[in-house]
């Protein structure tokens, strides 16, 4: 039975629908990451999830149960904010053993049940000093053994680790990632940071305007994005128009703008003279003899790899990646590029153009 | 041309020492970031480098010439911060022009400038717009034209991208540089975002506990860091403890107490000595047939360009990216052989407060 099932769920201000119609599964024992830009809804998702607010219409259900006028405090869900809601006058301990007493615990056990959720975030050394006297990224990890200790293996992460510092964020996703997976804890992670999104994740579900844009696990948003914006929006890519020039049994070809021809497996479904919208990833782009003539307009030392920008003479721009023991191209001098053939994505070209359809903001 | 000097800053709040002994110089029309996490003294740097904190001792030069008790507004310069502070019942074109007109200039001319700084930053067409009315990203940009159209020669930048999105995070840190390179301005940047200054700086300063730790280009700091912290807090390391076994041909031999070795670039340290290696995640080799210690991979992450895998080897974890098309190579609970080229490895000398308390972050 899924944990968690959304029924066309709608939420409404006014004229304006922070989110409208949303079906979604979160199966039990399930990683699930909702990702979008800022308005994309999905903040008004969670907090419909969690019973902070109650859709304008739809249904939520929770292990098969209909909750959707439940409130939050009779929903059993453990929820996490973005701006860290320890209570400043209580230490650490009594934080965390919060939720065992209200639910009438007796003080030996509710100390055991919040030692052991300290336990596993590696704070219990700290559980006799007050919210204020830790770091944000400590103070995180109690408020995530707080909602632990509630009782619930449902985890709600509204924006967990927004306001960490980069490298904080970095460590303290890992950390997440392997406790509820060793508790076996249902997770929906709220969060913009689509790096974050990857590593966490065993599926993304992709917002924008209010909607679902698609939903698949990383590496198949990665690899194969079904919608432009996904590509666009998780991990780096280049974006490249052209007009279908030709086709066969196995695959079409792609003239670009300067009229240089690129092949691409599959995409039979597409005819000749459509208008497309070719889609790398910067490391399956390759320096060749031949190919897509461009002028190296920047080079960028990236630590694992150098990331070589170059401008096409129709004024495409394009990235790739070279490993770092080797030199990189000088600035101004012409490169010719080529795409793996078989990671090339093709979309129709938006009628709205590129940049609406992956407008951020 | 305007250079910028922090000759041996020191402020003290109390007990807390925010920048202690402090020094750096930025070259004319250099990108500079300072580059720490939270508490290293970035922010009080800046503010001292503007003027709105004066130090307890110590100067700041602009050109040579000892600024350390002139008023911000006469210094040459300006300061963008992470909330945007746009004046809030200004249009953009008003807020743009806002540093031209107080500073007298002839009106035509303002307003060629601000039409000129808001082309630059692509919002000619919301000139008319009030901010609330704008999002986060052109807020930020209209504050970035703003700043720039008053003629500095100095910008300084407090985290101007913490308060954005992600991904728009990554489309404006590149139209700010090539905005101040554009302009020829020399530029200083505080950020606790190490992406975000290997990708826009010429040179990093890497702070901590109100020091420079280590100035140098990104491909220096990421790749011949100073101290264990910097290896870690750019891009990730992996640390290997043990004692100098022994030295041949450039390499270093380290032993750690289970008896495991494992090799390095030449060091200093004498044999016996007990020293830290450091190498990054990125450069950490995983096979099934060459390396120098067995573990078990403990979970394979698919992170777009990189696999992340974390392996659990003699009771430590070491984590390892390697390139998305090894996918398939590695599977969950499987013996795999964790190694290094020696030559991408580091050796330090064993912290005296020892390993973790120098790689904590906070």
């Amino acid at each position: 039975m899924p944990r968690i099932m959304l029924e066309k769920v709608t939420m409404q201000f006014g004229d304006i629908y922070a989110v409208k119609d949303i079906d979604l599964v979160v199966r039990d024992g399930e990683y699930l990451t909702v990702l979008g830009p800022s308005g994309c809804g999905k903040t008004s998702l969670i907090k419909v999830i969690s019973g902070i607010w109650t859709p304008s219409s739809g249904r939520v259900l929770i292990d098969g149960e209909d909750v959707t006028s439940i409130p939050i405090e009779d929903r059993n869900v453990g929820y996490v904010f973005q701006n860290i809601a320890l209570f400043p006058h209580m230490e650490v301990l009594k934080n965390v053993s919060y939720g065992p007493l209200m639910r009438d615990m007796p003080l030996d056990e509710r100390n055991a049940v919040a030692e052991k959720y300290l336990q596993l975030v590696k704070m219990l050394d700290k559980m006799g000093m007050l919210p204020g006297e830790l770091s944000s990224g400590e103070q995180q990890k109690v408020a995530i053994s707080r909602a632990l200790a509630s009782g619930s293996n449902l985890l709600l992460l509204d924006e967990p680790l927004s306001a960490l510092d980069a490298r904080v964020r970095m460590e303290l996703r890992y950390e997440i990632r392997r406790l509820v997976k060793d508790l076996g804890i249902t997770v929906v992670h709220v969060t913009h940071d689509q790096d974050e999104a990857m590593s966490v994740s065993d599926r993304i579900v992709v917002m924008r305007n209010g909607g679902i844009v698609e939903t698949d696990t990383p590496m198949a948003l990665y690899r194969r994005p079904n919608n432009l914006f996904t590509a666009y929006f998780i991990g780096e890519t280049n974006l490249i128009e052209g007009m279908v020039s030709d086709k066969n049994a196995h695959n079409i070809v792609v003239r670009l703008r300067d009229g240089t021809d690129v092949k691409v497996n599959g995409n039979r479904h597409f005819n000749i003279d459509d208008a497309v919208v070719l889609s790398v990833r910067p490391e399956y782009v390759y320096t060749a003899k031949e190919g897509l003539t461009a002028k190296v307009t920047q080079v960028i030392y990236m630590g694992s790899y150098w990331r070589v920008i170059a401008r096409a003479e129709s004024m495409d721009m394009v990235e790739y990646n070279i490993q770092r023991y080797e030199n990189p191209p000088a600035i101004g001098s012409d490169v010719n590029l080529v795409f793996n053939p078989k990671m090339l994505m093709v979309y129709k070209r938006p009628t709205e153009g590129i940049s609406e359809a992956i407008r951020l903001e | 041309m305007t250079t910028v000097e922090l000759r041996n800053l020191t402020k003290r709040y109390g007990k807390v020492v925010a920048a202690d002994g402090l020094s750096l110089k930025v070259e004319d029309g250099e990108y500079m970031c300072l580059l720490g996490p939270t508490g290293a003294g970035k922010t009080t740097a800046l503010r001292m480098v503007a003027g709105l904190l004066s130090p307890d001792e110590g100067q700041v030069l602009f050109d040579d010439k000892d600024c350390t008790h002139l008023e911000p507004e006469y210094r040459e310069a300006v300061m963008l911060s992470q909330n945007y502070s746009l004046f809030p019942h200004m249009d953009v074109n008003s807020n743009v022009i806002y540093g031209p007109r107080i500073k007298g200039w002839d009106p035509d001319e303002s307003q060629e400038v601000a039409d000129n700084m808001l082309e630059m930053v692509h919002l000619q067409n919301r000139k008319d717009a009030m901010p609330r009315e704008l999002s986060g990203g052109m807020q930020q940009r209209t504050a970035l034209a703003r700043a720039l159209a008053s003629g500095s020669k100095v910008i300084l930048l407090d985290e101007p991208l913490r308060a954005l999105d992600a991904r728009l995070r990554i489309e404006l840190r590149r139209e700010i540089v090539l905005l101040a390179k554009a302009m020829g301005i020399t530029a200083i940047h505080v950020t606790h975002d190490q992406e975000e200054a290997m990708v826009i700086a010429d040179r990093i300063a890497v702070m901590r506990g109100g020091k420079v730790i280590q100035v140098g280009t990104p491909r220096e700091v990421f790749d011949d860091p100073a101290t264990p912290f910097v290896a870690n807090f750019l891009g990730q390391s992996n640390f290997f403890v043990g004692k100098v076994v022994g030295k041949e041909n450039d390499i270093t031999i380290v032993e750690n107490d289970v008896g495991v070795t494992v090799k390095a670039r030449m060091c200093p340290f004498p044999m016996g000595e007990e020293v830290v290696v450091a190498v990054k995640v990125g450069n950490t080799t995983l096979k099934h047939n060459d390396g120098f210690f067995m573990g078990r991979v403990e979970r394979i992450l698919y992170e777009g360009t990189y696999i992340h895998i974390d392996v659990l080897a003699n009771g430590e974890r070491y984590a390892a990216k390697v390139p998305n098309r090894k996918y398939e190579d590695f599977s969950e609970g499987e013996e795999v052989l964790v190694g290094w080229p020696p030559t991408e490895a580091k050796v330090f000398a064993m912290p005296p407060e020892g390993l973790a308390e120098e790689l904590r972050l906070e």
